[in-house]
């Protein structure tokens, strides 16, 4: 072989050996990577898990703070069924002597049922039936309505508190605003002015269960800021743009200093005393409105209020 | 097909008919042929390689392709013994090719057409391969069958009752372990 090409052969044995070297470092890194996938799927998998236990624990939490004020809800209508029924009760035994007389009188002859007619007329005096008879109808409309109440309370409740699933499909966002307020009644002073503005909205695909927590933490916190403001307002207002649904939540309560509004979705961040909210409230919903694929903005003044807005795809 | 078995046939050629055959095997199919391993080429392009050589050579093409098949179990050995030290015989290693050795390529490569091989035990000495494959390399798939053989010392015949060129839609090959 010319020297030359001896040289070019010996380039290209070299050449040769560097090549397949570097072949053998790309498997290798292949693997590598394919091993870090591997783990980082794994990894995944449980902080999806662990995100799924600390929302749901933080909606417990939360019903925690409800439950007074639901006890409350559902205690009142209680009382009346309550007083209602005791009322019914004490009637009871006039209208089935009533009805025993009646049951006499059908049997005598037509001339002798006057000696009946009386002892009903002193019945119907003594036990004050007239009366009754005219309260019955509006007695059993309260009663029954009282007991509606406390079976959507309780639906609500259990609607809330259930471990959702991950399934999003359409929803009406409107309808799960009033679901939260009604587990609501009683959070609010009763000198909290509630301003409704909730224009029809389209369906948007989301997991209604999910928004409902952001909206109950939001108006929570909205409770909590006018406590102790005189005038306090909290309203609520929904609109449609293009496609997507924009949900206003404004409080004037005390607000918030820079500082704090640019710490408030950050986990375990909390501006009340230990032991008083958890401070996830506001970082969970944040998490789940950006993954619904929406926005969640705020806007405050120190001494004035605050306003949070929600913006979300309808087809998230 | 992968860069690899590119390189490996290159390997044969160029150990039977130097640097010189191999360009004149490249020039004839015509293609550039600078092949890396971890990168996927089109399969033609090993056909018509694989047809110049054929030619060059001037010998049966199955006995060309057979031979390059035992040829190429001993290059893949050298590069990956871990598969054929984790596999103490024969049989063992052919049933290993599917849940091992094919899970082990795809773990590394994303685009692999793999052939589909399903090994079934029959008696003593003898082993059915299912062998289901768009490109019908079987007389290859036999061909590395026998350079596995060889690499254990085991003898072996092997019969191609059922094949996908007589338009079945798989192949049988029973490999017999012979007593010579």
């Amino acid at each position: 072989m010319s020297d030359e090409a001896e040289l070019y052969r010996k380039a290209y044995e070299r050449e040769r050996e560097a090549r397949k070297a570097a072949e053998q470092i790309v498997e290798n890194h292949t693997r590598e990577l394919y091993l870090q996938n591997q783990k980082l799927e794994a990894s995944l998998k449980q902080l999806k898990e662990q995100q799924r236990v600390l929302v749901q624990n933080e909606k417990l939490a939360m019903l925690g703070t409800l439950a007074a004020g639901i006890a409350h809800e559902i205690n009142n209508p209680m009382a009346f069924v309550h007083a209602n029924l005791e009322l019914l009760s004490d009637y009871l035994e006039p209208y089935q002597k009533l009805v025993a007389l009646q049951r006499e009188a059908l049997k005598l002859p037509h001339g002798q049922q006057e000696a009946v007619a009386g002892k009903i007329a002193k019945l119907v005096a003594d036990a004050d039936l007239g009366f009754f008879e005219e309260e019955l109808p509006e007695l059993m409309e309260d009663t029954r309505d009282g007991l509606q109440r406390v079976l959507e309370i309780v639906a609500n409740l259990r609607s809330f508190a259930r471990a959702h699933t991950q399934e999003r499909q359409p929803e009406d966002l409107v309808a799960g605003l009033q679901s939260t307020l009604k587990l609501l009644n009683s959070q609010f002073r009763t000198e909290v002015v509630l301003q409704q503005d909730l224009q029809p909205l389209p369906l948007v695909h989301c997991n209604l269960s999910e928004l409902n927590q952001v909206f109950l933490n939001l108006l929570v916190n909205a409770g909590h800021a006018v406590e102790g403001s005189k005038g306090a307002t909290i309203s609520i207002a929904t609109s449609a743009a293009d496609d997507k649904v924009i949900i206003k939540i404004v409080d004037n309560g005390i607000g918030m200093s820079d500082e704090v509004k640019e710490q408030i979705f950050v986990p375990f961040f909390t501006t009340k005393p230990v032991g008083k909210g958890t401070g996830m409230g506001m970082s969970i919903a944040y998490g789940i409105v950006v993954d619904h694929g929406g926005e969640i903005e705020v806007e405050s003044t120190e001494g004035e209020g605050t306003t949070f807005t929600i913006t979300l795809p309808i087809n998230g | 097909m992968k860069g690899v078995v590119f390189n490996i046939l290159e390997d044969m050629v160029t150990e039977k008919g130097g640097l010189m055959m191999w360009q004149k095997v490249i020039d004839k199919a015509g293609f550039g042929g600078g092949y890396t391993a971890v990168s996927t080429y089109n399969d033609d392009e090993l056909f018509s390689i694989v047809g110049a050589v054929v030619e060059e050579l001037d010998l049966p093409a199955e006995s060309v392709i057979s031979a390059f098949g035992t040829y190429m179990f001993g290059q893949l050995a050298s590069r990956y013994p871990v598969f054929v030290d984790s596999c103490d015989d024969l049989f063992s290693f052919l049933e290993s090719i599917d849940s091992v050795i094919h899970l082990e390529v795809r773990k590394l490569m994303t685009e692999t057409n793999l052939p589909s091989i399903k090994c079934e035990r029959i008696g003593d000495g003898q082993l059915v391969m299912d062998y289901r494959s768009a490109r019908r390399l079987c007389v290859l798939a036999e061909g590395l069958i026998y350079g596995a053989a060889e690499h254990y010392n085991t003898p072996i015949k092997i019969e191609h009752p059922v094949c996908m060129h007589k338009g079945s839609d798989h192949c049988d090959m029973r490999v017999n372990i012979t007593h010579e």
